[in-house]
């Protein structure tokens, strides 16, 4: 029952935002509204997501998620302009990605290891300061747009026109989640991982091998955020400093899911979006929407601390 | 402790902070005694984050985002009543230690990575809140903003000229470390040595953990809404991109930079914020390559050197601990 | 007189201790039992860490209810297994600490810093930073702070774990003099039995979260049930 309670927690926070915003608005309007709620959250919820996949299996909050994405879409960006095929430059920013986070987690992650959790997230910080810098420098403050062919693809729900990004978007958030629990309950590495998460020195002492379970969440993290990055920049706004600092709401809806559980980010992250989005329709906190994922935050952080006792814990 | 025996790096500190009084308005002009006094503000905004970090192990995403509070707070006050700079700057840190106390709410059984987490989301909440209201400049109602033209600041009246108020914020500055160092050497300080170390340590010591706990968020609020409405003063206005939650998170890095136990790893966080990205622009350098840096000293900073750039400096001429 | 009346601790389903009970009235006592026993549970049950049933009783006052800094405000002082004194303060300011709230006088929070200082051999060392002391130092600078401010408990939880025989020794004079010290009752809470029958009067014996013995040591020490308590588990003396 108390596993239950905080999904329920978050689904009743969508449908009391959805009567109290939207219920007199026309369905079309209000659908609207929902639809894109639900894109932006499965982007902070992709986000999370990413956070949490890695901080479970290396014990690191990765703040430098936003920056890698963002050099991964602004390269691929640059091969569209100079006219590479399409699909080679969506996958030129997974590997871009790819490559920053595997080379973190195998170079200057290691010399972290045994410090405070809070210190290893400071650190991705540096990390996130120093490829947003080269990211910067490398491309001029300048009005770019990044069109994936799906934009112009839709699809009819409810009356509504619904673009195939979108959809991705959606999708690919319940789709990682339902992959990794897979990946997690099924397979060797995948149960080697939540050893890890479990316990790291009794892991390294039945055998696990830390390195390459790591090395794993490592990959899988960057190809998450260079994922963000793609969707981000298609979506939002093409910008460096806006991808890198999204980690902010994706923090928020890791938050949500405690750093620890999959499905509770997932349904955050959307709750946090639908909120948002729902707000547009409150000609009184239209301004202030983007709050929401904060003060959810907030409050999941206040409801999570509630009865709990730090004596000699260090975290 | 003798509570007024000064240390030898804290006599530099003050010899230090004098010469900056006498000094840098004579061979600073125009343009850098603002970006001095910017960096001055911020170094004061950065001791509340040290502090807390030094003292209390305790990490603050937030504190420029408070500075925003105190910014807003000063403008309003200027804009509306016609109070003394000083009465308005009390109430601008008073309203901010209040903010500090609030935030202190969800963080008093925190710690660690849920408490710095937490600084973010507010940081994060400020910044939506300050790009949608901004801040005043003079116009009507609460949020008092009106479009292109700003009404006149008052600047105190004993230091009006840009270089008079330079020396100003370097006086209430030396004022602000100054307190921070009374606090390390009486019962605050002792009963937050105590809570760094652990929970039970702090309880079997006597002390009350959420007393003292707030009060330390209480004291960096305080210093950040200071910092905030010195900045304002010098700036005559502010402006929403100042106080972004990424803003807070640099200051923070900076600080690890400097080093958080020591003044001069304060002093090294401000002028790094500010003076190196002004410096870069007057050699014709891209400040984007201000952020390589500041990552990667950062870095260097968090896996060698435990008391930062000032750690490294003071450990070059022997044994001058502690700020 | 200290009293322990039917203090339980359930964890979920387990049930730490077991309405134990005992009186305190000498000055040095001892708990002791195998690992598990509750012997720690007990102890973070007196210090406030931990919620509990029953009642703690000192000389009239009803403890139990207070929280935990101000059980300490009000006399009680402990140590830990692992010490927890402050690495950023001096030996002296790790003493000051627990004198910062209490209502004396400066000259007389001086005078008792001094008298804990000379106890434990720390006099000549007070102005040192605690970050650079050796592990047996920092015992003794957690003990000493257990002397001052006019403790009426005090506790030593494992007070002489992993210690040296010549260190178990000198930590035994310095515990042997508490009572000169102070007007505290002094719970020690040790494995060591050679250690508790040195210094002890009384001794508390726990099993399994329950009261197995209770009464002089020598007497408690040779009851067949306490032996057979330890048997197959071992003395860690």
């Amino acid at each position: 029952m108390s596993r239950v309670l905080p999904y329920v927690g978050f689904l009743a926070l969508m449908v009391v935002a959805y009567v109290l915003l939207a219920a007199g608005k026309p369905i079309a309007v209000a659908g609207l509204f929902l639809v894109s709620g639900f894109a932006v959250g499965s982007l902070y919820a992709l986000g999370g997501i990413g956070l949490v996949v890695l901080y479970r299996a290396t014990g690191v909050l990765n703040l430098a998620l936003g920056a890698m994405g963002a050099l991964g879409v602004m390269v691929a960006w640059q091969l569209q302009q100079v006219g590479v095929p399409q699909w080679i430059t969506w996958i030129a920013a997974l590997a871009v990605a790819i490559a920053l986070s595997l080379f973190y987690g195998r170079y200057i992650a290691p010399l972290l290891a045994w410090r405070d959790p809070v210190v290893k997230a400071v650190a991705t910080l540096g990390f996130a300061l120093i490829v947003l810098g080269v990211t910067a420098f490398a491309w001029e403050d300048d009005v770019r747009k990044f069109a994936l062919p799906t934009d112009a693809l839709a699809v009819r729900i409810l009356g509504l026109r619904v673009t195939i990004t979108r959809m991705i978007v959606i999708g690919a958030a319940f789709a990682l989640v339902a992959g990794i629990w897979l990946y997690l309950e099924r397979t060797r590495t995948g149960l080697q991982m939540r050893a890890l998460a479990n316990n790291r020195d009794i892991s390294a002492m039945i055998g696990v091998r830390i390195l390459r379970v790591e090395s794993i969440a490592w990959i899988i993290a960057g190809a998450i955020a260079g994922f963000i990055g793609l969707m981000f920049g298609d979506l939002v706004r093409l910008e460096p400093v806006v991808i890198t600092f999204m980690v902010i709401p994706s923090v928020a809806a890791a938050i949500c899911g405690r750093l620890d559980n999959l499905g509770l980010v997932l349904i955050g992250g959307l709750s946090m979006g639908v909120v948002e989005s729902l707000l547009t329709l409150s000609p009184l906190l239209k301004s202030v929407r983007p709050v929401a994922p904060y003060l959810i935050a907030a409050v999941v952080l206040l409801l999570m601390q509630r009865n709990t006792r730090l004596l000699f814990a260090k975290d | 402790m003798d509570l007024l025996k000064p240390t030898r790096s804290g006599t530099v500190g003050i010899v230090f902070a004098v010469l900056g009084f006498v000094f840098l308005p004579i061979l600073a002009s125009g343009q850098w005694q603002q970006i001095l006094t910017s960096a001055t503000c911020f170094t004061l905004a950065a001791s509340g984050v040290a502090f807390m970090y030094a003292r209390l192990n305790m990490v603050s995403l937030g504190q420029v985002a408070l500075m925003g509070v105190g910014g807003w707070v000063m403008l309003r006050m200027n804009h509306w009543l016609d109070l003394p700079f000083e009465v308005n700057l009390a109430v601008a840190g008073a309203v901010t230690m209040a903010f500090g106390w609030v935030l202190a709410l969800p963080a008093l059984r925190m710690r660690g990575l849920y408490l710095a987490l937490i600084t973010l989301m507010a940081a994060g909440g400020l910044e939506v809140i300050f790009s949608t209201f901004r801040f005043p400049n003079g116009g009507e109602g609460f949020w008092g903003v009106m479009p292109s033209v700003a009404a006149p600041f008052r600047r105190p009246v004993i230091a009006e000229s840009d270089g008079a108020y330079l020396r100003y914020v370097i006086a209430v500055t030396l004022l602000g470390f100054l307190v921070i160092e009374a606090h390390r050497r009486m019962a605050p300080g002792r009963a937050w040595a105590m809570i760094r170390k652990s929970e039970a340590a702090a309880l079997a010591s006597g002390v009350n953990i959420t007393y003292y706990k707030a009060w330390a968020f209480g004291l960096a609020g305080l210093l950040a809404g200071v910092a905030g409405g010195l900045l304002a003063g010098g700036l005559g206005l502010l402006d929403a991109a100042t106080f972004r939650a990424s803003e807070s998170i640099m200051l923070f890095a900076l600080a690890v930079v400097g080093g958080a136990r020591l003044w001069l790893g304060v002093v090294i966080a401000g002028v790094l914020y500010r003076v190196l990205p002004a410096l870069f622009n007057n050699w014709s350098l891209d400040a984007d390559l201000t952020l390589v840096i500041f990552g990667a000293a950062l870095l260097h900073a968090l896996i060698t050197a435990p008391d930062g750039l000032s750690g490294q400096i003071f450990g070059l001429f022997g044994k001058g601990r502690r700020s | 007189m200290m009293e322990l009346h039917d203090l339980t601790v359930k964890f979920g389903g387990v049930t730490a201790l077991n309405a134990v009970g005992a009186q305190f009235t000498k000055p040095i006592n001892g708990i002791i039992g195998p690992n598990g026993a509750g012997k720690t549970t007990a102890m973070n049950v007196i210090s406030g860490f931990l919620t509990c049933t029953g009642s703690i009783r000192h000389d009239g006052d009803e403890i139990g209810k207070l929280p935990a800094h101000k059980r300490t405000r009000w006399g009680l002082r402990r140590s830990f297994q692992r010490e927890q004194i402050a690495d950023d303060l001096t030996i002296e300011e790790n003493l000051r600490v627990i004198l910062d709230v209490l209502p004396m006088s400066a000259a007389q929070k001086r005078a008792d810093m001094d008298r804990a200082l000379e106890a434990t051999g720390l006099a000549d060392r007070a102005g040192e930073q605690a970050a650079g002391l050796a592990t047996f130092d920092r015992r003794l600078v957690d003990i000493a702070r257990c002397l001052v401010g006019k403790p009426r408990v005090i506790m030593f939880d494992e007070a002489g774990g992993g210690m040296s025989r010549e260190e178990t020794e000198r930590l035994g004079h310095v515990l042997a003099r508490i009572p000169d010290l102070t007007d505290a009752i002094t719970l020690v809470i040790d494995h060591d039995v050679d250690l508790i029958r040195a210094i002890c009067s009384d001794t508390l014996v726990l099993d399994f979260g329950k009261r197995i013995a209770f009464g002089p040591t020598d007497e408690v020490l040779d009851d067949p049930r306490v032996k057979a308590a330890y048997l197959g588990i071992g003395e860690t003396a």
